[in-house]
């Protein structure tokens, strides 16, 4: 009964169509494999083209803005030139004052205007000692549980 | 599968893999052939494209932020070739709405036809008002967007193209346009801080590859724009010192007006100005206000005699050696016999006893020319060239002019009558040289140099550098400029001495230059004009000048006055002193400067 058995099974492994199968499926699974690969390439590919496209769009955004904001600034200037400043003020009544109609008040802690314009941080005064950071900026990871054990410690 | 078949697949396999192989061996071979390589290096042209990054040009800004030069939006109009329809009505179309010649137009669209060009540039820094037309040309039609690259909504313009760049913009019109100079079309400054600070002013241009191919796509590089400068100028008192100049030039009927307002303690330039003015946004007027006679910025770059206003060099020098007091008395006779010349005051007239003093407040040469005789000619010159006379103050302006100043044993200067090069002589220095040097003549100065002389009487003897910039912002930082100091002529004692001789010269005459509240100090000058042709000074031709400052015991300010040839007083003090007052009483406004009883009680509060 056992023989019977193991011939009936050599002889299904032995089957032609069985094995035209195994080959089959061994080519499908390659390709299935190959095309997958190709798939994710051409997403990521395309991905990293429509990516880069829109880097190449907001660059040339910025440009734009920046020319615009360039533009707006010159033109927001041309609206406060002296000459329009002093014409509106002309139109609003105001008239320049003789130095004999001014009464000058001493003001307690009036330091009086301030000198020159400060368009940027002063170089060198960026982070100055009355302006710390705090500790939890300049800590690494050690500082900070040092200074954990340190405070359990004190209970 | 019957054997007898098998050898017919093996043929054809055998013939498949003969094709594969020639296929395989083909392609090998024009991979490796020499037109391959310069295909690929044709690719490698057209995988990217070579552009140059202009940084935006830096900013000039006044001492409060108030924007003098920026950058505004101008466009090119360009036309693509292939896609022009009708070269007449582009023509007609940019003669209507951006008032391009007609004929010019036309004749350039044949041109380039006719050279096979792709793409050519028909007008350039357009303002964007008249692209505003184009965008709306045909009424029929919606106009073309903002931001598109067609400059029109016609269909017949559709082959121009408007692309919008950057150019040099000045919102102030004239306002200071001595000192900011003007940018050109190609990108450089011209005079003032634009051509002083032009690198520093243009950045720098980078020059990249920007790939076509998406996938190789990089950041462009941030190209830092240049640097934007605060200048030391204040916007109000530019204005209110031009107005002033153009009234007394109304009022004097004077052919230019010059005039500086400082701060005598840092050297900080508050206003500068000369006549005549530019309007910066048409700049292209230069050629016709400007020539040898009109130079751009007579403050820096045009020397002139300066005339009595000099005497406190000469004075200067004198109490400095100690040959000299204010209360030293001299014996006016009307005249002074130096160096072969006869020496005589401004009216002609003896002024019997006087102090050095009463010398300085009536003026009077003949008293000035004894004082130099007596420092002598080494001593003199020795004081004037510590004063800066004859060098440039180091103002960063452009162009700045030295002076001229002759001394002992210099060279001799070619004169020349008119404009005849034959008609030339060879002037040596002489005796009579230093008397009339003593009282301002025979020498030239120029508005800067008297300017940063005088501040000597301020500061302790110490002559400051003036400057225009007060802060530079560059990469997001500033940077400010401190005072800087040019040398020290005099001493402290000496420098007090004379500022209160000329404070009280000013009082003691009853001045037009003083106004009422505060104690000024200063000194006129009325110099002869030598006439061209001749080189004899004509005494109805006068520079008329003023310096002075206050408070005079917290000078804030310094103020110079330049009236070139007035024609309804001749005179410095019925001329120059008026306009110098004019100018304090609105500055002291302006500057918030209480007058001097005020001031003081406030400051013992």
């Amino acid at each position: 009964m056992l023989k019977r058995s193991k011939e009936l099974i050599q002889a299904y492994k032995e089957t032609p169509w069985r094995r035209q199968m195994q080959m089959i499926s061994f080519v499908a699974g390659v390709v299935v494999v190959l095309a997958l690969i190709a798939a994710v390439y051409l997403n990521i590919t395309a991905r990293s083209a429509t990516t880069g496209r829109l880097v190449q769009q907001l660059q040339s955004e910025r440009a734009d803005l920046e020319q615009h904001i360039e533009d707006m600034r010159t033109q927001l200037a041309f609206i406060l030139s002296v000459e329009q400043m002093q014409k509106r003020a002309g139109d609003l009544g105001f008239k320049p004052v003789a130095p004999a109609a001014i009464t000058y008040v001493a003001v307690a802690e009036y330091r009086g205007r301030p000198v020159g314009v400060e368009l940027a941080p002063r170089a060198g005064r960026e982070f100055g000692p009355d302006a710390p950071l705090p500790a939890a900026y300049t800590n690494s990871l050690f500082d900070w549980l040092a200074a954990l054990f340190a405070d359990l410690g004190g209970y | 599968m019957p054997r007898e078949h098998t050898w017919r697949y093996l043929t054809m396999a055998a013939g498949f893999a003969f094709v594969a192989l020639a296929i395989l061996f083909r392609a090998y071979f024009i991979q490796g052939s020499p037109e391959a390589a310069e295909f690929l290096k044709q690719s490698e042209y057209y995988s990217r494209l070579f552009k140059t990054i202009y940084p935006p040009r830096g900013e000039i800004y006044d001492r409060n932020g108030h924007l003098l030069a920026g950058n505004r939006t101008v466009y090119e109009i360009g036309v693509e070739l292939e896609s022009v329809q009708d070269p007449e009505a582009i023509a007609f179309a940019l003669s209507n709405m951006v008032g391009t010649d007609y004929n010019e137009v036309l004749q350039d669209i044949k041109d380039f036809i006719a050279l096979g060009a792709v793409y050519g540039i028909l007008d350039d820094y357009v303002l964007p008002e008249k692209i505003d037309l184009l965008r709306a040309y045909n009424v029929n039609l919606p106009p073309e967007e903002e931001g598109s690259y067609h400059c029109s909504n016609d269909p017949v313009l559709i082959a121009l193209i408007c692309r919008p760049h950057l150019a040099r913009s000045y919102p102030e019109r004239d306002l200071a346009s001595n000192v900011l100079g003007f940018v050109t079309q190609d990108s450089n400054g011209n005079f003032g801080v634009e051509q002083k600070y032009q690198e520093l002013l243009a950045g720098i241009p980078e020059d990249i590859w920007v790939p076509t191919d998406p996938n190789r796509v990089q950041e462009l590089p941030d190209v830092p724009g240049g640097a934007s400068l605060i200048l030391t100028i204040d916007r109000e008192i530019q204005a209110m010192v031009e107005d002033v100049l153009d009234e007394a030039i109304a009022r004097t009927g004077s052919e230019s007006a010059t005039s500086i307002v400082m701060d005598p303690r840092t050297g900080e330039i508050l206003a500068m100005t000369s006549t005549p003015r530019l309007d910066l946004n048409d700049y292209q007027q230069y050629v016709k206000i400007y020539d040898d006679n009109n130079p751009f910025n007579r403050a820096t770059g045009e020397i002139y005699e300066p005339g009595s206003i000099f005497k406190v060099v000469t004075m200067a020098g004198a109490i400095d050696l100690g040959l000299v007091t204010p209360e030293t008395v001299f014996n006016d006779t009307g005249i002074f016999y130096y160096g072969g010349i006869a020496i005589r005051n401004w009216n002609g007239q003896a002024w019997g006893e006087q102090t050095m003093l009463g010398c300085l407040q009536h003026s009077l040469n003949v008293c000035l020319a004894s004082v130099g005789e007596k420092l002598g000619a080494e001593n003199f010159y020795h004081y004037v060239q510590a004063f800066g006379f004859g060098y440039p103050t180091g103002v960063d302006l452009f162009n700045e002019a030295s002076g001229q100043l002759r001394l002992p044993g210099d060279p001799p200067l070619l004169a020349c009558t008119g404009e005849d090069q034959d008609n030339c002589r060879e002037i040596y220095w002489t005796d009579s040289d230093l008397a009339t040097n003593t009282f301002g003549q025979g020498l030239a100065v120029t508005p800067m140099q008297m300017v940063t002389a005088t501040t000597a009487f301020i500061n302790d003897g110490r002559m400051v550098i003036p400057h225009m910039v007060k802060g530079v912002v560059q990469n997001g930082m500033q940077y400010n400029i401190p005072p800087q100091y040019a040398g020290t002529p005099i001493s402290a004692k000496t420098a007090h001495t004379m500022a209160e001789m000329l404070a009280d010269s000013l009082e003691y005459e009853s001045s037009l230059a003083l106004v009422p509240g505060y104690r000024l100090a200063g000194k006129t000058g009325t110099a002869q004009i030598p006439d061209p042709n001749t080189g004899v000074y004509d005494p109805n031709q006068t520079n008329t000048s003023f310096v002075g400052w206050g408070p005079v015991d917290d000078p804030k300010f310094m103020v110079f006055v330049w009236l070139e040839r007035p024609e309804t007083s001749i005179w410095a003090s019925e001329t120059a002193a008026p306009v110098f007052a004019d100018i304090v009483e609105r500055l002291v406004v302006l500057m918030d400067i209480p007058p001097d009883d005020q001031r003081l009680e406030m400051a013992s509060q």
